[in-house]
């Protein structure tokens, strides 16, 4: 599904849309019409940023795109921006189900080195436990409105129905497992997914991660 | 030394007050001794539900003010032995009342009765803090519906966070017949998230709506099924074994019974 032409992410500063180098008007256009029409929800009246790849367009070519963009799907460019690689920043949502969270502070762990901490209970409605020193493993359940959160791995040895933030402090690589995983919200270093409202239990293990596209996976856990 | 047992749920409208009302009058008929105390101050409703608003002349806070003593503000219900009724106030608010205070009525009620009942009201501020203060059991009333569930859920945290133990569950408006059509959630559901102790399951029953407006709790009536389920939790609680029928399969039998019965 990815665009290899252009692509449209957001960052912490909006949204950018990311143009390759080397092609030609029309073929941009025509990314462009297939990204915009990739969203499931309509992006009228955004600002957006133009990332382009080197070498930068033409004069001409800018000014057509800005008035495109305006004309057909009442998107603003705030600016054109020539960069060499992706922006040093991470993506902080790359798929409609993903939000903007707060930025990664502390440097990621690695898993072996880190501490864990079990909790051998069920974690209730309005309760939390936080763990921003390694992962966690419970001996329970994570109830709706409860809320785990931990530095490195959350490993539920029960129902996830909570929300759960695995990797808080950055580390991309964090997954949460859950024995039956049907969560409010999972949240992955700074990548948020929501499951669908409704959602029934699969009556398997499973696990959630980033996966290539940039947004949380869930699927069957077999092995890790 | 009698029990004291705080009846809640977190959230409003699950019956909490008719269910206290109900297991207060069915422990009395099984021969108990039995207060029962309504802890929603401001806005009292277990007089109302047990049809003595008229005889209330002292509160808990009367009791607590010292205007009267505590024996002086008990309600006896005079249609079953051994059954009274500690009144809230319903000029004062909950944070009128220290949950140190709570305490010490219960304590004292515990020396002259085998049951304590206190109606919790909805809510986990001072109210909850208040009703739950001198009690050593709990029970929670849920409906089989996620934002009760979810409510009973905070407050069993609440509560085994407080070291009250042990705690049961009623599932109170329990309908067969929407989870046999799948749009309510089934007993394992609920259990499965709650994971304490079942107490038992009363089954909806429109006779609560009219035995609340006159006053006169459903268990004095043999002929309803929540009256029986009340009567049955009433019994577990003095220690029988009474097993909780399945409710889920009843249902769909009387819904063939009911369809014979239209039929003819």
């Amino acid at each position: 599904m990815a665009n290899s032409i252009v692509a449209l992410r957001a960052y912490r500063d909006g949204l950018h849309l990311i143009i390759k180098p080397h092609l030609s008007i029309t073929e941009i256009e025509k990314a462009i019409q297939e990204e915009i029409s990739r969203m499931n929800r309509p992006l009228n009246g955004a600002s957006i940023q133009i990332d382009l790849k080197a070498p930068a367009l033409q004069e001409e070519d800018m000014a057509y795109l800005r008035s495109k963009l305006k004309d057909t799907y009442n998107l603003t460019v705030r600016e054109f921006m020539v960069v060499s690689e992706e922006p040093t920043p991470p993506p902080i949502a790359a798929a409609p189900t993903t939000h903007i969270i707060t930025p990664a502070v502390n440097p990621p762990n690695s898993r072996e080195s880190e501490p864990s901490r079990i909790i051998p209970y069920t974690i209730r409605s309005g309760q939390t436990e936080d763990f921003p020193q390694g992962s966690l493993i419970i001996y329970g359940d994570v109830n709706s409105g409860a809320e785990v959160r931990a530095g490195g791995d959350i490993v539920v040895l029960g129902a996830l129905r909570g929300n759960a933030h695995a990797g808080m402090n950055g580390r991309l690589s964090s997954v949460i497992i859950a024995m039956n995983l049907v969560p409010m919200q999972l949240q992955i270093s700074n990548y948020l997914n929501r499951i669908a409202i409704g959602e029934k239990s699969r009556g398997y293990p499973e696990i959630a991660r980033i996966g290539k596209e940039d947004v949380i996976i869930v699927e069957r856990f077999v092995k890790f | 030394m009698g029990r004291v047992i705080v009846v809640t749920s977190g959230k409003g409208g699950v019956g909490k007050t008719t269910s206290t009302a109900n297991l207060g009058t069915a422990l009395a008929l099984l021969g108990k001794t039995v207060v029962i105390v309504d802890a929603d101050v401001g806005l009292r409703n277990l007089d109302i539900v047990m049809g003595l608003e008229s005889r209330i002349v002292y509160t808990s806070m009367d009791v607590i003010d010292k205007h009267c003593e505590l024996s002086k503000a008990l309600v006896r219900d005079r249609r079953v032995d051994g059954l009274t009724l500690l009144a809230a106030s319903q000029k004062n608010n909950k944070d009128d009342i220290q949950p140190a205070q709570m305490k010490a009525i219960c304590d004292k009620l515990r020396s002259t009765h085998d049951f304590v009942l206190v109606d919790s009201p909805a809510g986990i501020e001072r109210g909850f803090s208040n009703a739950s203060a001198g009690a050593d059991e709990a029970i929670v009333v849920t409906t089989p519906d996620v934002s009760a569930i979810r409510d009973a859920d905070r407050i069993i945290g609440l509560i085994q966070h407080a070291r009250i133990e042990p705690i049961n569950l009623v599932i109170n408006r329990f309908s067969p017949e929407l989870v046999g059509n799948g749009s309510m959630m089934d007993q394992a559901d609920v259990m499965d998230i709650l994971n304490i102790d079942l107490l038992g399951i009363v089954p909806e029953d429109t006779g609560v709506i009219t035995s609340t407006n006159r006053g006169i709790p459903l268990v004095y009536e043999e002929t309803s099924a929540a009256a029986h389920a009340y009567m049955r939790i009433a019994r577990r609680l003095t220690g029988q074994q009474i097993p909780i029928p399945d409710l889920e399969q009843k249902g769909l039998f009387t819904s063939i019974l009911n369809w014979f019965t239209r039929k003819s």
